[in-house]
């Protein structure tokens, strides 16, 4: 087998609460929000990994801890043979020119004060992979057109562009400087349906023209079934299922995945028809539930559920999924047809 | 009683700017029976909210409606005074906003906010002052039941920012149900929120249609949850309704360009590896527009004869499109 470009092994990232002078002396304890707990994932070169789960479940921390963007608690980061975590200053900088992000709100991630030829000129001058003013601005206008801009937009700013067009400047800003990997933080999220399906067309493109290795994070199951490879479904922190997505989205094991499955609307399905439901919402991540954290919400929960963590199992060709009743092949997506 | 709750025709609201009128809505006709529910599609801009806000006289300054007529239940509301809209807003059509967060008054308890729909409206709640209090607590703690919050004997006294927002949402249905309204407008009621908590949202606005026998008009940009939850639908362009009729036809045999763009726009599961369509360019200004057919800059199937003003031509039983090659694809 080959080594995979990304590899991420037993990742935990942990963000702890603030106390105050007096909460320290009287020894109150310090909250600790675990985001990420220990996962574990490797991408290929040239694969799309999608990232799904809900709001608050982790999903753009472990983006942004694997970029090392928010440091991560534990763990180690692999990129192409070399240790990320380990990077001092200059070797990060180095690094992070080969892995870029691009994020989800257009609005909020386009600095307002500069021009469109400023912002996405940057990265050239940061790396120092232009040797003149003329050559950035020639490289700068190439890459605008490239993500489907003109070249005659450049000194404009970011409020004189629409959310499609100025997410199209952050794809631009993220390739500019000819990275491998992009974290693809709900690229489409913010977007309208007929200009989210323009700028998925163009990622895609992107992709396949610069060799791109992509982790693509949304919540929006139908994007991600459309364009990964593979598919690692996240809750609370945790992998709970990961593996090819055709195995994943069609024949999903971990309860939690088949109960994302039935609640999405569907086109092909005029009417209504069965559904999981689920009972109540999220629980609190300072607060996680002890053993299986989908117990409390999962139908299928037993006594086993609610005091031991399941392990991650293969279910199947480079498939796994964390449930303690993967033997019995219950699914509760059969029970569920009308 | 006529089988229409609601009559809406050539409605026409618009906003005067300082770069021009925007004309959000332009000539607007739906009708909402009762029982059912109506999917209002379109992207943002499109002006299904400010159609909608106009039944409920919320469009505010610099907005105005400049023409049109609303029918709701027998009364046209553009003849009734202020005083009499506020008597049918909250009582007989309720609307529940997209954000659940910033609808919701964060200086008041849920409870004060429940009773103060049941002060306003409901005289069944007797006289005595102190009968009155208890019959709305009863009232109030029956609606959050309705919605699904358990124990709402304690929730009663707890503020907006101490629910999650699926919770909050089942409030602001909660407070949109208080008065058992004859029509719901819904706007955007799951935009929000993560898809497990969607479905649990969109099948308590099912059921207690049901249960209660009333209208719902579910202000959605996604065409899967009209699919699921909607009798019939109307799709939205730059201020106009392309599309109307029953959901199965509109999405089997979908008969305006701008429809079947946005169905060819969403990915789907079934779809891997085939390319998606997407519609090419962008909405248009809405400050002026040409007499011409609005999708005509973004149409495939355009020809001299879009140049003109379009109207609604009918594609099937109770079927409508906004298309002047409705004929060719029917035949």
């Amino acid at each position: 087998m080959t080594t995979p470009l990304l590899d991420v092994r037993h990742l935990t990232k942990d963000y702890k609460g603030r106390r105050s002078l007096a909460q320290r002396l009287t020894g109150v304890p310090q909250t600790v929000l675990r985001a990420v707990n220990d996962v574990s994932l490797s991408i290929e070169r040239g694969e799309i990994l999608g990232l799904i789960g809900e709001s608050g479940c982790g999903k753009s921390t472990l983006g942004r801890a694997i970029l090392r963007l928010h440091e991560p608690t534990s763990g180690r980061v692999t990129f192409d043979g070399t240790d990320v975590t380990a990077l001092q200053h200059d070797a990060l900088k180095t690094m992070r020119r080969r892995m870029q992000i691009i994020f989800q709100d257009p609005y909020a991630s386009l600095n307002p004060r500069r021009t469109v030829a400023e912002i996405v000129g940057l990265p050239l001058k940061l790396h120092g992979l232009a040797a003149s003013e003329e050559e950035v601005r020639a490289k700068t206008g190439a890459m605008i057109e490239k993500v489907g801009l003109k070249a005659n937009q450049l000194d404009r700013y970011p409020h004189q562009f629409s959310g499609g067009q100025r997410q199209r400047i952050g794809i631009a800003r993220a390739l500019i400087s000819n990275p491998e990997f992009i974290v693809c933080d709900e690229p489409v999220s913010a977007l309208d349906v007929s200009i989210q399906a323009q700028i998925i067309q163009l990622l895609l493109e992107l992709k396949r023209d610069m060799g791109l290795t992509y982790l693509f994070i949304s919540h929006d199951i139908s994007v991600i079934g459309y364009l990964s490879d593979r598919v690692a479904v996240m809750y609370l922190g945790e992998i709970v299922e990961m593996g090819p997505v055709d195995a994943v989205l069609s024949r999903p094991r971990h309860p939690y995945t088949q109960s994302l499955m039935s609640a999405v609307p569907d086109l092909d399905a005029v009417g209504h028809r069965g559904r999981v439901r689920l009972k109540g919402e999220l629980p609190s991540p300072l607060d996680p539930p002890p053993g299986c954290k989908f117990h409390t919400r999962c139908p299928l929960a037993v006594d086993r559920c609610r005091t031991a963590a399941p392990r991650p199992e293969s279910v199947g060709d480079d498939h796994i999924a964390a449930c303690h009743r993967l033997s019995e092949n219950l699914s509760l997506l059969d029970e569920a047809r009308p | 009683m006529s089988d229409t709750l609601l009559s809406v025709r050539g409605l026409r609201t618009v906003f005067d700017t300082r770069a021009g009128r925007v004309c959000a809505v332009d000539g607007v006709d739906v009708d909402v029976r009762r029982g059912e529910c109506l999917g209002v599609v379109g992207e943002s801009g499109s002006g299904k909210s400010v159609t909608f806000a106009s039944v409920m006289g919320l469009v505010r300054s610099p907005g105005r409606i400049d023409g049109g007529e609303i029918v709701f239940d027998g009364r046209d509301l553009r003849k009734l005074t202020p005083r009499e809209m506020r008597a049918v807003r909250g009582k007989d059509i309720a609307m529940t906003m997209q954000d659940a967060l910033t609808a919701l008054n964060p200086a008041l308890t849920v409870g004060e906010q429940l009773a103060e729909v049941l002060e306003a409206h409901d005289e069944t709640l007797g006289t005595g002052r102190s009968g009155r209090a208890r019959a709305i607590r009863a009232r109030s703690m029956e609606m959050l039941g309705l919605v699904g919050i358990p124990s709402a004997e304690n929730r009663l006294g707890q503020y907006p920012h101490e629910f999650s927002g699926g919770m909050r949402q089942r409030i602001m249905i909660a407070i949109a149900l208080a008065c058992r309204p004859k029509l719901l407008i819904a706007d955007e009621p799951t935009t929000a929120l993560d898809v497990t908590i969607q479905a649990q949202v969109l099948e308590l606005i099912s059921d207690i249609r049901e249960k209660l026998g009333m209208s719902v008009v579910l202000i959605t940009h996604d065409l899967g949850i009209v699919a699921e939850h909607c009798d019939r639908v109307m799709v939205m362009y730059a201020g106009q309704v392309v599309e109307q009729g029953p959901t199965a036809q509109v999405i089997g045999s979908t008969s305006h360009p701008y429809t079947r763009g946005l169905l060819g726009s969403i990915p789907r599961l079934s779809m891997r590896g085939q390319p998606i369509h997407p519609i090419e360019g962008q909405v248009p200004d809405l400050i002026d527009l040409p007499p011409q057919c609005r999708f005509y800059s973004r149409c495939t199937e355009r020809t001299q004869a879009c140049l003109a003003p379009v109207a609604m031509h009918e594609a099937g039983a109770g079927h409508m499109a906004r298309c002047i090659r409705v004929g060719e694809r029917t035949q």
